[in-house]
């Protein structure tokens, strides 16, 4: 744990956030990239640093095993991620040719248009109540 | 009996491989996938029954013995959680299999399914931080998959937003971690549990906020959920069923599970109050801003969320029975809900209100399907979701939160009034311009394959027996809430001391 | 009792679920239940008369207190046997009124004895809890039963108004109800009233609530709005729900509670005022009406005002008033409600002034009416007149202060219920000049079964104005004044000369003048149209509640991915931070970082800028992996080289892949947002970059404790039998994780084949023009150089990877890097061959690999249980083959092995899907 890492590591996740603000797919793609090679960093920040783990190697303060498992679980499962996420915008180019990632159609249109539902149609339909007209008896 | 617990995480595990492996032949890969799940359930019950009797069971992965190893514990919130979720994912594959279109034309379907179900057993079981995020990943993938499988235009759109959602999520989630292992050198949570008192307030209640966060947009809270309504109703019906059935309630378990053992000193009180409030509110108003069925129950289950989050904001061992109720009665209500939205979908050919009516007379089977979990979940008695709000503002009152629950009650309306809107729209008004899927020819007698009415009617009843025997579960409800709110006896469990 | 309520329930679902075939027969079913409990009631009169109170319970939550107790005191029995009696004859009358070939009269029946049901319940029940379940259930039955014909709006909305009224009261009166139980510390109706409570806000709070719910259920102003609507609904429904049963259910409501009323100051005020109002104004309104069954409807208004103001003020008197007014009305009102349906039935019209005149035959109508009106008007010796005497004395004693003005609002209102009685009967009876011009006359009148209920409920009253004296000693006897003490008035026919029956005089002398000169009123009357009705007031706020979701849902649920992105990470990051910011101690600056670390940071540092700034895909994707190496490099300093070689061999596999896809994609991104957007994605990532550092500082400088990893290392040998601790982590202490994580791997990549594949329709076969293209542009990339040096180093590489396999578990390497550096081989066979030279050479198929990796690791992890050691437990024998000597062969190393195969089988399917050489076909 050094000042320099955690500085590297927050800059990895500016800089993948501001990538991960966009609407371009691959761009989304390298800033989580930027954002998992930060948590990487921070979890290898986060364990004792010091001679490869394995016992009877070398003398020396040992550095901590288990985060470098975490990593190399969380190296894994990034890239599984990232693989899946490429066949998508491979995908999204089949069908349009880009791999922009489009806002919501019915969001959209909710935030245009502002008629009521069905149901105060209704209402509206069965309004005004019965006409009560004076009427002549005897 | 120990060994039964790791059993729900690894049978789906084996059954995924083999399914993988039998490649093409969709009939073995049904029976594998069939006869791994009802399994899988049965161990669960026994788990189920074994904890209740006789306390919290656990399993240390490679005999190494926590915080060491990894442990798997049941204690009965998982295992009242794990019985209802595999009893949901059962009825989901038997309806994913009746349901034309999603499952007959992937192969991957059914080992991908295996996945996600042991990706939810893990999250529920594990009883350690990392694990439980590997868990989550393993649910994730597997969700990712499902959403787009297909890969129709709408799918990948809505699947970009989903998946890069979840990776942010996962990424802030080994953040979490790596600043955790920092700060207190352990990962097992029980042992969290213990070295957090150590650890500065400050930090523990930083800590305690970036987990909500984590596990808020997963579990859809205010201002995290945005994400879900645009996500899951453009997914085939079966897969929306199981994301909404489910997933959030895995997220909102491990908000339960985390609070309540790492923090539960300091538990950020005030911020789960008005977190539910808005969660409740503004969930309801986009229901009912919305014309789609699908949107509709969608934004629905975003309020529901909230209402489980107030009982959890209480703190106090009435509302977290109240929240254990909730979210066995929700997991069953909302995946029969939308499963009962796929059939109208189904029988209808559209889920455009606008496009769809009457269907009272044409699919009377189906109306009844839809309105008994629509009124269960609007909280009309006597039906589950009224003992759930019921218990709720009971103990909102204990705790002297009187203008949450008035804010509940009035949620409570809207809710009513957004079921409506879709009984109206479905099943009264009479339909204007006939879609040209609309099927008289095609919805035969009930009105859709009977592979897919029978899970649906399986799991209506389900709602209904939840409220019947709502006495036992509710008095096991708060035999759980005890263990949560005193979570020594886990603690010690878990490091055998 | 409960059995009394399981038949309303079994039979009604029964109905519920039975198809079309029973038609109008249906209703038969339900009259039986009817007479069922009309029976039974009838068979408690005797013992409930003699004070004593049957109960019975079942328990459904003891948790909640939410049972099902019941009990059937003198209130509850009257209410019993009006729901009985009332229910039989209206289901008598449906099976008339209903035509044989209409659609869903079994559903609609079946709703029918589901409500009657729950309104046995709601007036027995002693639990509030159980109050409230039927109490509800009565309100979703007559939302369905209103919406019967469903294909016109009006019914729809009328239904919809009529429910979200009833539930809004409802969901109140559940607050009301939660905190009075609260409060007495019990649930039970008797023992709350009878309690001594808390005196203090919450109790008033709680009785408010309760009065909300009751005003809204009893269509009081200014919620009775939804009255009139219902009238939508066929007239059974009405006679049953809208005139003696559901809406009474507010009155009986208010008359259980009243005994609190010392608990809540603005209680008797409260009920007077709104009683009053609804009096008056139902009645004005009731005198505007041509629709006659909207006169009924606005008349039942008022008169149900009428009762509220009896049994809210809370002396014995005016309850007992009360008790005899609930009864004769419930006779009364069904019936005139009957007649109307008659008359709309076999005429078609209920219109004043369209109704044609009515010959002989309709003479049996004429009496009933007769009979019915002079009840509602209180003509002596009727059961409306004795309620009416007994309520005038009532209000005429000093009972509390104000109680002349009570009286005077009420004789006025009285006098308003006679007009509208004559008007009724004008109306539906009367010869006007506009009826001589019409020569149209109505059919013959129907038969004995149709005219027969509501003639019975006529007679009824008659019965009970004469036995009022019988009624009044059971009344007494039984103690009808829930607590109030006992009343000093009596029910009777006639009570002589006194100032009530003055009164009573006097508003039939006035209804009568008012009816006669109603030339010179009606003008006045129909002034009152400018008056904004309640509808307006429901439909504005329906369209509000519209507006306002419609405006939030559209700002919060914009639909942008990047917005919710930014909202997501800008929450969660901030939260904590303020928190750290406010409350956490600065533990102090650690030291900086070694120089060359330094260097290699800033390396890495800089490489990600310009993968974030650059414009060209290509540009980026390698920029990328040069971080990617940065971090192999970083991991290296760190003292972690298998991290170091798994980093950068991923790096490789991953970078081929991106590129593989990025070929396709537009070579540059262009400019797309506006600079404001530009400067809010800065802020945002300045402040995630920001909270960060401040977190990662924080917490790095709160350690105090030995982590866990030290027991793993010190056990790693012994007990791991390996020297590298983290592949013993992975295969053996926390093999869980990696188990999971293989299987990530294999769904992903499952995932990404199917998802790539999704565009091509059927296979390639072998005579498409388009295949034999892609194996030319094959021949082309295929250089033979490549080619040659592939074939070379292939096999080398695959053996090397084993050797990482094997080696792994005490020196660097192990499970992943093996599979991955095999991977990377099949890359360049896939660089020099394309996929399909990759699917020739491998013998297997990607998806088995795959699956063998999977199960192998699964099953390494399961079959320890099946020898009673624990998951994953590692199981070690040495094998002593011939020639080789000893090697130790343990279940770990089996593990890594499907590792290794997964990732091989990952990365096959990763080319399989993107190293594409067949066409896409667009769906």
């Amino acid at each position: 744990m050094t000042i320099a890492l955690d500085a590297c590591a927050a800059i990895l996740f500016g800089l993948g956030t501001y990538l991960v603000l966009q609407r371009k797919l691959s761009r989304i793609i390298i800033g989580l990239g930027l954002l998992t090679h930060g948590a990487n960093v921070l979890l290898i920040a986060s364990g004792r640093r010091g001679y490869p783990p394995i016992v009877g190697s070398v003398g020396g303060t040992m550095s901590d095993p288990l985060p470098q498992a975490l990593v190399l679980t969380a190296i894994v499962i990034s890239f599984a991620v990232t693989m899946f996420l490429l066949a998508l915008a491979y995908r999204s180019w089949q069908l349009t040719d880009d791999d922009e990632v489009a806002d919501d159609v019915a969001d959209r249109m909710i935030s245009r248009d502002t008629s009521p539902g069905e149901d105060v149609a209704d209402q509206e339909e069965s309004m005004p109540e019965p006409v009560e007209v004076e009427v002549e008896e005897l | 009996m120990s060994r039964l617990v790791a059993l729900p995480l690894l049978l789906p595990l084996v059954g995924a491989a083999v399914a993988v492996l039998t490649g093409r032949s969709r009939t073995v890969q049904r029976i594998v996938s069939l006869t791994v799940l009802t399994l899988t359930l049965g161990c669960s019950v026994l788990l189920l029954v074994e904890v209740d009797r006789s306390g919290t069971l656990v399993a240390h992965g490679g005999g190494w013995a926590a915080p060491m190893g990894i442990a798997l514990v049941a204690d009965r919130f998982a295992a009242v959680m794990l019985v209802v979720a595999t009893a949901v994912l059962l009825a989901v594959a038997v309806f994913a299999i009746g349901e034309p279109g999603t499952e007959r034309n992937h192969v991957a379907f059914q080992s991908v399914y295996l996945i996600l179900a042991a990706g939810v057993s893990g999250a529920f079981l594990t009883g350690d931080l990392f694990n439980l995020f590997v868990s989550f990943e393993l649910m994730l993938t597997a969700s990712y998959v499902l959403i787009t499988l297909g890969g129709r235009r709408a799918q990948v759109r809505s699947g970009m937003t989903y998946i890069v959602i979840s990776l942010l999520a996962s990424t802030v989630f080994v953040t979490a971690l790596a600043l955790l292992y920092a700060a207190t050198g352990t990962l097992n949570m029980a042992d969290l549990s213990l070295k957090l008192a150590t650890v500065p307030v400050g930090l523990r209640q930083a800590f305690a906020l970036l987990l909500l966060g984590v596990f808020g947009i997963k579990a859809a809270i205010f201002p995290l959920f945005f994400w879900l309504p645009d996500s899951y109703p453009i997914a085939p019906s079966p897969i929306t069923a199981i994301f909404a059935g489910l997933l959030t309630k895995v997220g909102l378990y491990a908000i339960v599970r985390t609070q309540l053992l790492l923090f539960a000193p300091d538990m950020p009180t005030d911020v789960l109050l008005w977190v539910a409030g808005l969660t409740m509110v503004v969930g309801v108003l986009g229901a009912i801003a919305q014309d789609d069925l699908k949107r509709i129950l969608s934004f629905t289950i975003v309020s529901q969320i909230g209402f489980m989050i107030m009982g959890l904001s209480f703190g106090t061992v009435a509302g977290i029975a109240a929240l254990v109720y909730s979210m066995v009665h929700h997991v069953v209500v909302t995946t029969a809900l939308f499963c009962a939205g796929g059939l109208v979908e189904y029988a209808g050919g559209s889920s455009q209100l606008k496009r769809i009516g009457a269907m009272l007379r044409t699919a009377p089977l189906v109306a009844l399907l839809f309105l008994l979990p629509a009124l269960s979940i609007a909280g009309i008695p006597p039906f589950s979701g009224f003992i759930s709000k019921l218990s709720l503002v009971i103990a909102g009152f204990d705790a002297n939160r009187a203008l949450i629950v008035a804010v509940a009650l009035g949620v409570s309306l809207l809710t009513l009034y957004a079921m409506m809107r879709i009984w109206v729209g479905a099943f009264w008004s009479p339909q204007e311009e006939p879609t040209p899927a609309a099927s008289a020819e095609r919805s035969g007698r009930f009105g859709a394959p009977a592979l897919m009415i029978a899970p649906t009617v399986a799991l209506v009843a389900a709602t209904l027996v939840i409220a019947a025997a709502a006495g036992g579960i509710f008095s096991f409800s708060e035999r759980t809430a005890g263990d949560l709110v005193h979570p020594r006896t886990y603690i010690d469990k878990v490091l055998d001391q | 009792m409960i059995g009394i309520l399981l038949l309303h329930l079994v039979a009604g679902t029964g109905l519920l679920v039975t198809g079309e075939r029973p038609g109008r027969r249906a209703f038969a079913v339900g009259a039986a239940v009817s007479i069922v409990t009309l029976v039974w009631g009838l068979v408690m009169v005797p013992s409930v008369r003699s004070g004593h109170i049957p109960t019975a319970a079942v328990e459904w939550v003891p948790g909640l207190d939410l049972n099902f107790d019941f009990a059937l005191d003198a209130m509850s029995l009257t209410m019993v046997l009006i729901v009985g009696a009332v229910g039989t004859l209206v289901f008598v009358y449906a099976g008339r009124y209903y035509d044989p070939g209409s659609h869903g009269l079994p559903w609609h029946s079946g709703l029918l004895v589901l409500f009657a049901g729950s309104m046995v319940g709601l007036v027995t029940a002693d639990n509030v809890y159980a109050l409230y379940v039927s109490w509800e259930g009565t309100t979703i039955t007559s939302y369905f039963l209103i919406g019967h014909n469903h294909e016109q709006a009006r019914a729809r909305a009328a239904a919809l108004q009529a429910l979200l009224t009833a539930a809004a009261g409802g969901f109140a009166m559940l607050g009301g109800l939660v905190l009075l139980a609260r409060a007495a510390g019990t649930p039970s109706l008797h023992a709350i009233v009878s309690s001594s409570l808390p005196e203090n806000t919450s109790t008033a709070v709680a009785l408010a609530l309760i009065l909300l719910g009751a005003f809204a259920k009893s269509a009081q102003y200014p919620f009775h709005s939804w009255l009139p609507g219902a009238m939508e609904a066929p007239t059974p429904v009405s006679a049953f729900l809208h005139s003696a049963t559901m809406v009474t259910a507010g009155v009986y409501l208010i008359a259980r509670f009243a005994p609190l009323y010392p608990y809540a100051p603005f209680w008797r005020p409260t009920v007077v005022i709104v009683g009053l109002t609804s009096m008056v104004f139902g009645g004005l309104r009731a005198l505007r009406q041509v629709d006659l069954k909207l006169l009924l409807a606005h008349g039942t208004v008022s008169q149900l005002g009428f009762m509220i103001v009896l049994f809210g003020v809370g002396t014995p008197e005016a309850t007992r008033a009360g008790w005899m007014l609930l009864v004769a009305h419930a006779a009364f009102k069904a019936a005139l409600f009957m007649v109307v349906g008659i008359v709309d039935h076999t005429t078609g019209t209920r219109r004043i002034g369209e109704i044609p005149r009515f010959d002989t035959s309709w003479r049996g109508v004429k009496i009933t009416t007769a009979l019915a009106l002079a009840s509602m008007a209180g003509v002596p010796l009727i059961a409306g007149f004795a309620a009416k005497e007994t309520a005038f004395g009532a209000f005429a004693r000093s009972g509390f202060d104000g109680h002349i003005a009570v009286l005077v609002g009420v004789v006025t209102a009285s006098a308003l219920t006679v007009t509208y009685a004559f008007r009724f009967w004008f109306g539906l009876f009367g010869t006007s000049r506009s009826r001589e011009t019409t020569t149209r006359r109505a059919p013959a009148a129907p038969g004995f079964r149709f005219v027969t209920p509501p003639a019975l409920l006529a007679v009824a009253g008659v019965v009970l104005g004469l036995g009022a004296k019988s009624l009044d000693s059971l009344a007494g006897v039984a103690g009808i004044e829930l607590g109030l003490g006992r009343s000093a008035l009596h029910l009777a026919p006639w009570h002589g000369f006194d100032l009530p029956l003055l009164l009573s005089m006097s508003t039939l002398a006035a209804g009568l003048g008012m009816a006669a000169g109603r030339r010179r009123i009606q003008p006045i009357l129909a002034r009152g149209a400018v008056v904004p009705t309640g509808d307006q007031a429901y439909l504005a706020a329906l369209r509000a509640l519209a507006w306002v979701a419609r405006r939030v849902t559209g700002v919060v649920q914009n639909g942008s991915l990047p917005v919710y992105a930014g909202v997501i990470l800008a929450t969660v990051f901030t939260a904590p931070g303020i928190a750290l910011l406010t409350r956490a101690e600065w533990p102090g600056w650690p030291r900086f970082g070694s120089p060359g670390e330094v260097a290699l940071l800033a390396l890495l540092c800089t490489a990600a800028t310009g993968a974030a700034v650059v414009r060209r895909r290509f540009g980026a994707a390698v920029l990328l992996s040069i971080v990617g190496y940065g971090m192999a490099g970083l991991f290296l300093l760190s003292g972690a080289p298998d991290l170091a070689l798994t980093q950068a061999t991923i790096e490789t596999l991953s970078t081929v892949v991106f590129v593989l896809v990025l070929r396709r994609l537009p070579k540059r991104f262009e400019h797309e947002f506006s600079p404001r957007r530009r400067i809010l994605r800065v802020l945002v990532s300045a402040l995630v970059a920001g909270f960060v550092f401040v977190f990662a500082l924080v917490a790095q400088g709160a350690l105090t404790l030995p982590p866990i990893s030290n027991e793993m290392v010190d056990r790693a040998v012994p007990d791991g039998h390996g020297h590298n601790v983290v592949n013993v982590i992975l295969v053996d202490f926390r093999g869980l994780d990696t188990l999971g994580e293989i299987t990530v791997l294999a769904a992903a990549a499952v995932g990404a084949a199917a998802l790539a594949r999704a565009g091509r329709r059927r296979p390639p076969r072998p005579d498409d023009p388009a295949v034999a293209a892609a194996a030319e542009i094959d021949r082309q990339r295929r250089i033979v150089f490549v080619d040659g040096t592939v074939h070379v180093i292939f096999p080398a590489i695959v053996m090397m990877s084993l050797w990482l396999l094997f080696a792994g578990h005490n020196q660097p390497g192990g499970g992943f890097v093996g599979g991955l550096l095999a991977g990377s081989a099949i890359g360049l066979r896939y660089v020099a061959g394309g996929a399909s030279a990759v699917r020739d050479q491998s013998r297997f198929r990607a998806w088995t690999v795959l699956g063998v990796g999977v199960g192998l690791a699964a099953l390494t992890a399961t079959l320890p249980l099946a020898f009673g050691g624990s998951v994953l437990e590692v199981a070690s024998t040495v094998l002593h083959p011939p020639l080789v000597g000893e090697i130790s062969v343990s279940s770990a190393l089996v593990f890594d092995l499907g590792v290794y195969l997964t990732v091989v089988g990952t990365v096959m399917m990763a080319f399989e899907a993107f190293g594409d050489d067949a066409p896409e076909t667009l769906p």
